[in-house]
């Protein structure tokens, strides 16, 4: 490596370029040629890394610290050799994200992610990380649209249909699960816990994680455990009793519910673009930036 | 709350404040004007709405006022941790707190919107969103953004949150992160959330219109023990909305106040382009001392200038707190309740402080008596 930062330069291009052939190729149904450009895709980006890192270790000498701005969501840490078996914890972390999302089905604040992830992954992360990972796919998604089988995107607040914070779901999830309404926290919170418990019972030995997990929604489902108030669980949680209480609560607010998701997101449908079906509207926020940068003027 | 005043009190009090922008109120500083009702300095500061942390140092008392970025970052994660599932722990609390409904979970994020900061924009939702039709109001409000009239001007308010109970009353919320041990918390720490909550119960009741629907029971949450397990009470704020509403129209009648300060005082800093004070310190100090001040002890954790007015009142009984104060009568200063406890005060007793002076001769002798003994006993 010469010149690492030309070279990453170069490589940034050709990852572009790859990523656009891999696009087409998937597009046109090729799925031996787009295996073959996905690996190179890999490759590049592996390159890409590498490059990155020795340029940081070159201009920071003494400091092993990844460079802040990556493309890829993976840190040197987490990074293998290609060609060899994923475990667990050497998944990207947009994969352990995906991974505890589909778990729980509802969109979800990173806190919750990453505990969901270490009590039935066994691996968990730093919840900062999280905050540039909608950044990066909304990113990701504008510079290739669709390029990738998912997206880690935004719920969208159903009264004006911006991004709602703080809140991570999954792009290949429907309109109406990725909107937030005035009673979609609670409901959310039962379908988590519902999804949770159900987990739970088929797994014979829990671990302390995984308890304690369903510990938390029990302590905050009414009736889900004897002799309860909140935040503080008494005695063994039994999973059945807790989906049996959330499915109770959720009887009383799921019609109303379901019908305020509906509507917006049919309007989400019809007033918004694609990114910003899946990244929320910026509209608002772009026109508040304008008038004050004109009263600046 | 009416604007204080005419033109004529707008004038000097633009006067006071040395042709500077009024500072903005928020919740801690107008909870802060209930604390010293009989401060006429701290009266007069306020309702010029002064930039009294720079005056004070300016003058030569700095105060190391703020909050320490530990206590903030607790304070945030305290928050976080709640927020975070607004429809797990934080409904769970305020289920158990105000035996909300099982239907009642709406939950109205009123941080932003659409994405825009912007105060009136975010005013205008908020009160768009309280006072709509009872049926569609939902029942949690994150962060609303209220307006409260003080000295004539708007000043905007955070509330943490507030509830909604079916039977159409508003309850403000308090989120603190100050711990209950064991069932007790720190009195004044209780006693500076409940006049801030009042604060909050007061706009409330400014923009909803109407009195009864805002309740005067707030709810406080804070961590129980020492986890960061939190833990709903119900804080009954009306005595501090009673304070509050005695001071604020005093605010509006600085008239009053006005008239007793000669006309040429002013707390203006002369600041240059830079904002560089470039008052004479001592000139500054002279005109504070012309506006008469109160000081007690518990200044100390809500005034700017208590370092000043602490140092002004040296060697009188009232920097030894108000019920030592009560208990000397009129014994104005320290050397005096001395003189008048040993006995040896050249001056014949006036009438009046004669019951005190018995009270501090026989309290002094006690103390002798009490001393030789242990004297005693140690040799």
């Amino acid at each position: 490596m010469g010149e690492p930062l030309d070279s990453a330069e170069a490589l940034e291009e050709r990852i572009s370029a790859l990523r656009a052939a891999v696009r087409r190729a998937v597009l046109d149904g090729d799925a031996d040629r787009a295996r073959a450009l996905r690996r190179d895709l890999s490759h590049a980006e592996q390159d890409w890394d590498n490059a990155l890192d020795a340029q940081a270790a070159r201009a920071q000498p003494g400091s092993l610290e990844p460079a802040p701005e990556r493309d890829d969501d993976q840190s040197p840490a987490e990074r293998q050799p290609r060609g060899e078996p994923r475990g667990g914890t050497l998944l990207p972390l947009r994969e352990q994200v995906h991974e505890a999302l589909s778990l729980l089905q509802v969109p979800a604040a990173p806190r919750l992610i990453a505990t969901v992830h270490e009590a039935f992954y066994a691996t968990s992360f730093p919840t900062a990380r999280l905050t540039s990972l909608r950044r990066d796919e909304e990113r990701s998604f504008k510079t290739a649209p669709f390029a990738r089988p998912y997206y880690i995107c935004a719920a969208l607040a159903a009264d004006f249909l911006s991004p709602s914070r703080g809140l991570l779901a999954i792009s290949t999830w429907p309109m109406e699960r990725r909107i937030i309404g005035s009673l979609s926290p609670r409901v959310d919170f039962l379908v988590a816990a519902i999804n949770v418990a159900q987990a739970i019972e088929q797994i014979p030995q829990p671990v302390p994680a995984a308890r304690a997990l369903l510990a938390r929604f029990a302590a905050n489902v009414r009736g889900s455990s004897s002799a309860n108030s909140a935040g503080r669980p008494s005695g063994r949680i039994e999973p059945r009793s807790v989906i049996r209480a959330a499915q109770a609560e959720l009887a009383v607010h799921q019609d109303e519910d379901h019908a305020a998701r509906a509507e917006a997101a049919r309007r989400a449908r019809e007033q918004l673009d694609e990114p910003e079906q899946l990244f929320g509207a910026a509209s608002f926020r772009r026109a508040a930036t304008a008038d004050k940068l004109a009263g600046e003027r | 709350m009416s604007s204080p005043g005419g033109a004529g009190t707008e004038r000097r009090l633009a006067w006071l404040r040395g042709g500077e922008l009024p500072q903005t109120h928020n919740a801690r500083t107008i909870a802060a004007l209930a604390s010293n009702p009989g401060c006429a300095r701290r009266a007069l500061l306020d309702a010029a709405a002064t930039r009294k942390q720079d005056i004070a140092e300016h003058a030569g008392y700095p105060v190391p006022f703020g909050m320490s970025p530990f206590a903030l970052s607790r304070g945030v994660v305290f928050e976080r941790q709640l927020k975070d599932d607004p429809g797990g722990l934080l409904l769970a609390l305020l289920r158990e707190t105000l035996n909300l409904d099982i239907a009642e979970v709406g939950f109205t994020d009123l941080n932003d919107v659409g994405g825009s900061p912007d105060l009136a924009v975010r005013h205008a939702r908020t009160k768009a969103v309280l006072t709509g039709r009872p049926d569609q109001r939902g029942t949690l409000f994150d962060h609303p953004l209220l307006r409260f009239r003080v000295g004539g001007r708007h000043a905007y308010l955070e509330p943490d949150l507030i509830a909604f109970r079916h039977d159409d009353t508003f309850h403000v919320v308090e989120i603190k992160s100050f711990a209950v041990i064991d069932g007790q918390a720190d009195p004044a720490k209780v006693a500076a959330a409940a006049i801030q909550s009042a604060v909050y119960v007061l706009a409330m009741r400014d923009l909803v219109g109407d009195t009864a629907t805002v309740h005067h029971e707030s709810v406080l949450i804070c961590p129980r023990d020492f986890a960061n397990t939190p833990l709903a009470t119900t804080l009954d704020v009306r005595k501090q909305l009673g304070v509050l509403e005695r001071q604020l129209s005093r605010i509006a009648g600085i008239d009053s106040v006005l008239a007793h300060v000669p006309a040429d005082v002013s707390f203006s800093l002369d600041a240059d382009e830079k904002g560089v004070p470039q008052r004479d310190p001592g000139d500054l100090l002279r005109d504070i001392k012309r506006v008469d001040a109160n000081y007690s002890p518990e200044c100390l954790a809500s005034c700017e200038l208590c370092y000043l007015c602490r140092d002004e009142a040296s060697g009188s009984t009232s920097v030894l707190g108000k019920s030592v104060r009560e208990e000397l009568g009129g014994i104005e200063s320290v050397p005096r309740a001395l003189k008048l406890a040993r006995g040896d005060d050249p001056l014949p007793v006036p009438e009046d402080l004669r019951e005190a002076a018995a009270i501090l001769r026989r309290a002094a002798s006690l103390r002798r008596d009490a001393l030789a003994a242990a004297r005693a006993e140690t040799w």
